[in-house]
């Protein structure tokens, strides 16, 4: 479904040029939930940001279903860490925003955006402006405002590092389950080795700048487990959560930590 | 309840408290002679000035041109400062180029300027309305320029993703997201205004009611001095109040108190 083929990134600064990915390739498939980890400041970000058009790559291509990436595509939906409501737009009006964008009559996608609203929990907020929401509703409402548009695939670029614990939970779980039910493909960048385990089906691990894949793991958990709260109690996430924490490589005391 | 009622009543008292002994104050001490004629009025020599400025016929027009001037100056330069901040930042190349003009233009106090503008445009209301602008240009420039330049890139990039052009950035983005520097513009510019048209008009005039406290300092008529200064406190109040009343229409998502 997606699919990263030889992609090379460089910025080129004002001194030097500084390489952020080398030659790096993975793809998710159809129904499948990838989550890509790596060190701080390894590209991560970057990478969704070639997908989404936002950039182009220095070498390599993006693909969906086989096509090269060109600009901003239809069948890609974003997630950012950042709230993407706009604030002076109410709640509904902020879910509906993909679609106007796309010029669908203001009737339609009204009761698109309602009815999406009611789907997930959000009914009586249509009104409300974002800020009158909490954080996790906030977050809610900007993935609804992802969803509107109807994504096959699903980009999340460190969406709920904001969000409190347990908020937290609730909203992975929602994820979960709407990319599962819409058998869309979901890669979902983190630096957090738990909610990678308990979301993903494969594990993606890069390495420090300039990033390449150095593991990829396939895991159980998020299939299995009842839901995202029950993957950590699952026999085996210890074991690949170290793992994955050995591969990072981060040093912990040492003087050659990657920060 | 009833004790925010009862603070309420307490402080309008004693405004009007404060009212009371200014006015009364002023009366008895004319009357009594412990205040110079020369250099105060009473409210009833004020209140005989306005009946002498009336009955010549000149009171009604001066007041009417100078309210004519301030709101055409706040009006005009408000929509030319709106206008440029929106579309500046869009060129950055024209940005940078006239950038430094503006600042410069901008640090030239109005005063020294006006006799530019009476050269330019004549004696009449045309002069007072330009230098009104110019003032009121600067004051709305700054806010909304200053507040695009620091666009909240997320909300750009995910219109961006959901394939928006950029005109629909423009209009989805930029132009409501600087609302509330207009309404601060609005604020600053509608005291600014008055003062362009009262300095025009101090400059070189044949009405107005600048002209008419300039005519009467000159001529010793102080009633007719304090007459005039009282009629555009009362325009500056009632215009600040104007404004802030706009605050709701243009920025109602501050001023929703739902939290």
């Amino acid at each position: 479904m997606l699919e990263f083929r030889n992609i090379s990134f460089s910025f080129t600064g004002r001194r030097d040029t500084i390489e952020v990915l080398r030659e790096l390739s993975f793809g998710c498939r159809e129904n499948e939930i990838v989550a890509v980890i790596g060190p701080s400041g390894c590209g991560k970000s970057t990478l969704l940001s070639l997908a989404t058009g936002l950039r182009k790559p220095t070498a390599g291509q993006v693909l969906i279903d086989g096509r090269p990436v060109d600009g901003a595509d239809p069948r890609l939906g974003m997630l950012f860490q950042q709230s993407t409501l706009l604030p002076w737009r109410s709640v509904v009006e902020n879910v509906e925003l993909g679609l106007e964008i796309r010029g669908e009559r203001k009737g339609p996608r009204r009761q698109r955006a309602i009815a999406l609203m009611r789907q997930y929990g959000l009914a009586g907020f249509e009104r409300k402006y974002p800020h009158a929401l909490s954080g996790g509703m906030q977050k809610r409402a900007a993935l609804l405002q992802t969803l509107a548009i109807e994504p096959k695939v699903l980009l999340l670029d460190e969406p709920f590092a904001a969000l409190d614990a347990q908020t937290r939970v609730v909203i992975q779980n929602d994820v979960v389950k709407i990319c599962r039910a819409g058998k869309r493909s979901m890669v979902i960048v983190t630096h957090d080795i738990s909610e990678a385990l308990s979301m993903a089906d494969r594990v993606v691990v890069l390495s420090r700048r300039p990033a390449t894949v150095k593991e990829i793991y396939d895991v159980p958990f998020s299939r299995e487990a009842e839901s995202v709260a029950d993957a950590p109690a699952m026999p085996g996430f210890a074991d690949y959560y170290k793992r994955i924490w050995n591969a990072l490589d981060i040093s912990i005391g040492g003087m050659n930590a990657a920060a | 309840m009833k004790n925010i009622v009862k603070q309420r009543l307490l402080v309008n008292c004693g405004r009007l408290l404060v009212l009371v002994v200014i006015l009364g104050g002023t009366e008895l001490g004319i009357r009594y002679g412990v205040l110079s004629r020369l250099f105060f009025s009473s409210p009833s020599e004020i209140f005989v000035a306005f009946e002498a400025q009336w009955a010549k016929g000149s009171f009604l027009p001066d007041l009417g041109i100078t309210v004519f001037e301030t709101l055409l100056g706040l009006a005009a330069g408000s929509l030319a400062g709106m206008a440029v901040g929106l579309l500046l930042p869009q060129l950055r190349l024209v940005s940078h180029v006239i950038e430094p003009f503006l600042m410069v233009l901008n640090g030239i106090p109005v005063i020294v300027i006006a006799p530019l503008f009476i050269l330019w445009l004549g004696l009449g209301l045309a002069s007072k309305v330009g230098i009104s602008i110019y003032i009121v240009f600067f004051a709305m420039f700054i806010p909304v320029y200053t507040s695009s330049l620091r666009l909240d890139r997320t909300l750009v990039d995910a219109l961006r993703v959901m394939g928006a052009t950029r005109a629909q950035i423009f209009w989805k983005v930029v132009v409501p997201s600087s609302m509330p520097s207009v309404y601060t513009g609005l604020k600053i510019g509608s005291g600014l205004a008055l003062i362009g048209a009262v300095i025009g008009e101090f400059v070189a005039s044949r009405a107005g009611l600048g002209h008419m406290i300039l005519y009467a300092s000159g001529t010793l008529d102080t009633p007719s001095l304090y007459l005039g200064i009282i009629a555009i406190a009362i325009f500056a109040a009632l215009l600040s109040l104007t404004v802030d009343a706009l605050g709701p229409l243009l920025v109602p998502y501050r001023f929703s108190d739902e939290k």
